[in-house]
């Protein structure tokens, strides 16, 4: 499924953060968030799922659990850029789900909107577009964050232009979290 | 100490939980993830109980009895919580148990009905509908029907030490999945079936072979044989609503001759003969300087557990295939030779009591009788078969005798067909943990030491300790040999082999709790009482058999005469013997 990003952190990387965690309490979960954390695209492949596994000598099926009970960890790459649509009632009203097809549109995807996926990539790695409950920010529906940024009152045209912006990259880069 | 249920006093034993203490004072508490010997996560909430001074109700699976505690085990708030615990189960499960495997033994079922819930009350919660698992070739898994009470991710874990299967996601989405959800297939699982044998819904089910069965047996030229692993005798009765452990092989003969069978055989037979080529590869390696401790091969989860996690030490497992696998090639060989019949025409059904017998009998190298062939009946890659063609659990055959309406308490006793139906005590007794050591050491004893063994009963290695060792003494020399069953034993067996300070010659390692008896095929519910219940009725057939050395049937002499010609000879290394690889996930 994942297997066209050929990002994996480094075995030399993983053995020095397996290092430092090694005894300590909670390492799984510590020894994945740095993994992640070295990961360019932010994420969790599985072979380093499996790496960390063999190398902290717990079942692969565990490493596996942990890895999609705590939502920060991500098993697939996450872009550069990161769009998250609010999906909250007052969004709703005023047109997030079109927003989502729009931004689909544009980035050149079909988005199918289903409600059980929580994110999806672009195959080039450049935008990560989810979906939030609510962003609490209703006055100003419909709401969107781009790469942490919040913008408000958007519609299809005036997301094209901040889109534009930040894969012209002059705009907000690598603001990740 | 004393405490109060339902205003009675009664008189318990400290650590006892209040379920168990109900449960001696003769009320059945409710519960659904609670397992004795396996899992007590308290997930469901079925099982409330009021406890006075406590404010809320309390989980009675997991809460201790204290001295002077007052409980109330009916009253109108508790039966009030435990029915929406089970509905709020409910609004996430398909009311499908018509076409559901567990119908009628489905302890969500069970519930449901004794709560007196007649609807579906709640709405949907889970987003979306989750996908079957048919990966496996023992194994489907529907998620859909699963509760999350967490009982096969314990067995797996606990009793196993595989994990192949864990909780993950979390709230609404929360599963039981592989890892990236790969599908069991895909995994280290190792296809025992514990998981299926604990679970109570029809979340995990085998893969039935059954409607392939009848329809060779209506097929007019397919001459369909059957061979049944030694402990369905032992665990057939109950399925078929017998008192638990009862032996019923006579029973068992005719009611598989009454589904159609052309010859009802006996895995017995292969046992014996599976003793006479380990036997003599033991002997072999002891003499030879081979590799040991040797340990035993006929448990196919156990062999798949030892290809995922220790392919190190692959050259400990004796060459020898199973008993299924032996007969099967020996059925579509020496014995389709003698009865004049087609190979390709020959279907070999197994019943077994195990699910990893249906991977073990689709593992591409099971095909020994086919090469046979290949060369003398100028065969095609087309024309290929496997040794052993489907394999049927006992809750499957339980299902059979019943789809075709048979009386099986009433049914006569018959016996076994010739040649691959005769066997001795030695076989019969595979079906507990133990007992191929015990058969192997009654032959390997008589060979080393040209004497006859005063005592058969070898009873040091019997009972039901994980882990148990014996020695042997042979003209001075002592054996040391040891028994494992569950592969979270065979774990520390293999550890001690991989750090050198393994002590033993010999190892038998049976998969599941209690050996086969206690098998992944096993009927439902299989519990400790009930394996030793069926592990004295192996011992009782066992020590009412004439012939208790497997080297003494006459029908395995007779086929070493005139067809294999000599233990561990070139016939037995291409249809008897096989390989194992190294596995990853
Ligand atoms: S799992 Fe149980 S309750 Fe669910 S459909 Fe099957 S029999 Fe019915
Ligand atoms: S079959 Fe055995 S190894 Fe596989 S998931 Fe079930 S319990 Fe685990
Ligand atoms: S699959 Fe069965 S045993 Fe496992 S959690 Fe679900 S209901 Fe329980
Ligand atoms: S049986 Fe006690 S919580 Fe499930």
């Amino acid at each position: 499924m994942d297997t066209l990003t050929p990002y994996e952190v480094e075995e030399k990387v993983l053995d020095e953060i397996v290092g430092k965690y090694k005894g300590s309490p909670g390492v799984l979960l510590s020894t994945l968030e740095a993994v992640q954390e070295a990961n360019p695209l932010k994420f969790l492949p599985q072979k380093t799922l499996l790496q960390v596994a063999k190398k902290l000598n717990v079942p692969a099926t565990q490493v596996y659990s942990v890895a999609t009970f705590y939502s920060f960890f991500n098993l697939k790459p996450q872009g550069k850029h990161t769009i998250v649509v609010c999906r909250g009632t007052a969004c709703h009203t005023k047109g997030s789900r079109e927003l989502l097809n729009s931004v689909g549109q544009i980035l050149g995807f079909r988005y199918e909107f289903d409600e059980t996926e929580p994110s999806y990539t672009t195959p080039d790695n450049e935008f990560t577009i989810r979906t939030v409950a609510c962003f609490g920010q209703c006055a100003q529906a419909p709401v969107v964050a781009v790469d942490g940024v919040i913008h408000s009152n958007v519609n299809a045209p005036k997301l094209l232009k901040i889109l534009k912006k930040v894969k012209s990259s002059s705009y907000a880069k690598n603001q990740s979290k | 100490m004393q405490v109060i249920i339902d205003n009675k006093p009664y008189e318990v034993q400290e650590g006892m939980t209040i379920e168990q203490a109900c449960m001696q004072a003769g009320i059945r508490i409710p519960t659904l993830c609670n397992l004795k010997d396996v899992s007590s996560n308290a997930s469901c909430g079925i099982c409330v109980v009021e406890v006075k001074g406590a404010k809320s109700l309390l989980r009675s699976c997991i809460t201790k009895v204290t001295d002077g505690m007052e409980i109330t085990t009916n009253n109108a708030r508790i039966l009030r919580a435990r029915k929406m615990n089970v509905e709020l189960l409910l609004a996430n499960h398909p009311l499908d148990c018509q076409t559901c495997e567990r119908n009628q033994r489905c302890e969500l079922q069970q519930i449901t009905y004794e709560f007196g819930i007649d609807q579906r009350r709640l709405p949907r919660t889970r987003p979306k509908q989750l996908e079957r698992d048919y990966s496996s070739l023992s194994l489907i898994r529907d998620p859909e029907k699963c509760i999350l009470c967490g009982r096969c991710v314990a067995v797996c874990k606990e009793v196993q030490t595989v994990s192949a299967i864990d909780f993950a996601g979390r709230g609404q989405k929360s599963k039981i999945s592989t890892f990236m959800d790969m599908g069991l297939g895909m995994v280290d699982c190792t296809n025992c079936g514990q998981c299926a044998l604990v679970c109570p819904t029809g979340a995990i089910i085998e893969k039935s072979h059954v409607s392939q069965i009848w329809e060779a047996i209506h097929d007019p030229k397919k001459v369909v044989v059957v061979q049944t692993a030694p402990a369905i005798r032992v665990g057939i009765g109950e399925e078929m609503g017998m008192p638990m452990g009862s032996l019923v092989t006579g029973k068992m003969v005719a009611g598989l001759r009454r589904l159609g069978f052309s010859k009802v055989f006996d895995t017995n037979f292969t046992a014996d003969l599976t003793i006479i080529e380990e036997g003599n590869e033991l002997i072999s390696r002891i003499q030879n300087n081979g590799t040991l401790p040797m340990i035993t091969s006929c448990s196919p989860g156990w062999i798949k557990f030892i290809e995922h996690f220790f392919p190190k030490s692959l050259p400990h497992l004796s060459t020898c295939k199973s008993p299924q696998q032996m007969f099967g090639a020996i059925a579509k060989t020496y014995y389709a030779e003698q009865a004049g019949i087609d190979p390709r025409d020959m279907v070999v059904v197994s019943v077994m009591p195990c699910t990893a017998k249906k991977y073990e009998a689709k593992r591409p190298e099971m095909d020994g009788a086919f090469d046979y062939w290949k060369k003398k009946m100028k065969l095609t890659a087309e024309d290929r078969f496997f040794d052993v063609d489907y394999v049927l659990t006992t809750r499957e055959l339980g299902r059979m005798f019943k789809e075709v309406g048979i009386d099986f308490k009433s049914l006569p006793t018959e016996d076994f067909d010739n040649p691959l139906g005769t066997s001795t005590g030695a076989a019969v007794i595979f079906g507990a943990t133990g007992g191929v050591m015990e058969a192997a050491l009654r032959t390997a004893y008589e060979i080393l030491t040209g004497d006859t063994l005063k005592d058969v009963n070898l009873k040091a290695v019997r009972g039901m300790d994980g882990i148990r060792e014996a020695d042997i003494n042979i003209n001075g020399t002592i054996l040391k040999v040891a028994v494992a069953h569950t592969l979270k034993n065979a774990r520390i067996l293999l550890e001690q082999i991989e750090n050198g300070t393994s002590p033993y010659a010999f190892i038998e390692v049976m998969s599941c709790p209690g050996g086969c008896l206690g098998g992944g095929g096993q009927p439902i519910p299989t519990n400790t009482e009930i394996r030793m219940k069926r592990a004295e009725s192996i011992y009782e057939e066992d020590s009412h058999k004439f012939i208790r050395k497997s080297h003494e049937n006459p029908e395995i002499k007779y086929l070493y005469d005139n067809f294999l010609k000599k233990p561990l000879g070139a016939l037995s290394h291409d249809l008897l013997h096989t390989k194992y690889v190294e596995r990853k996930m």
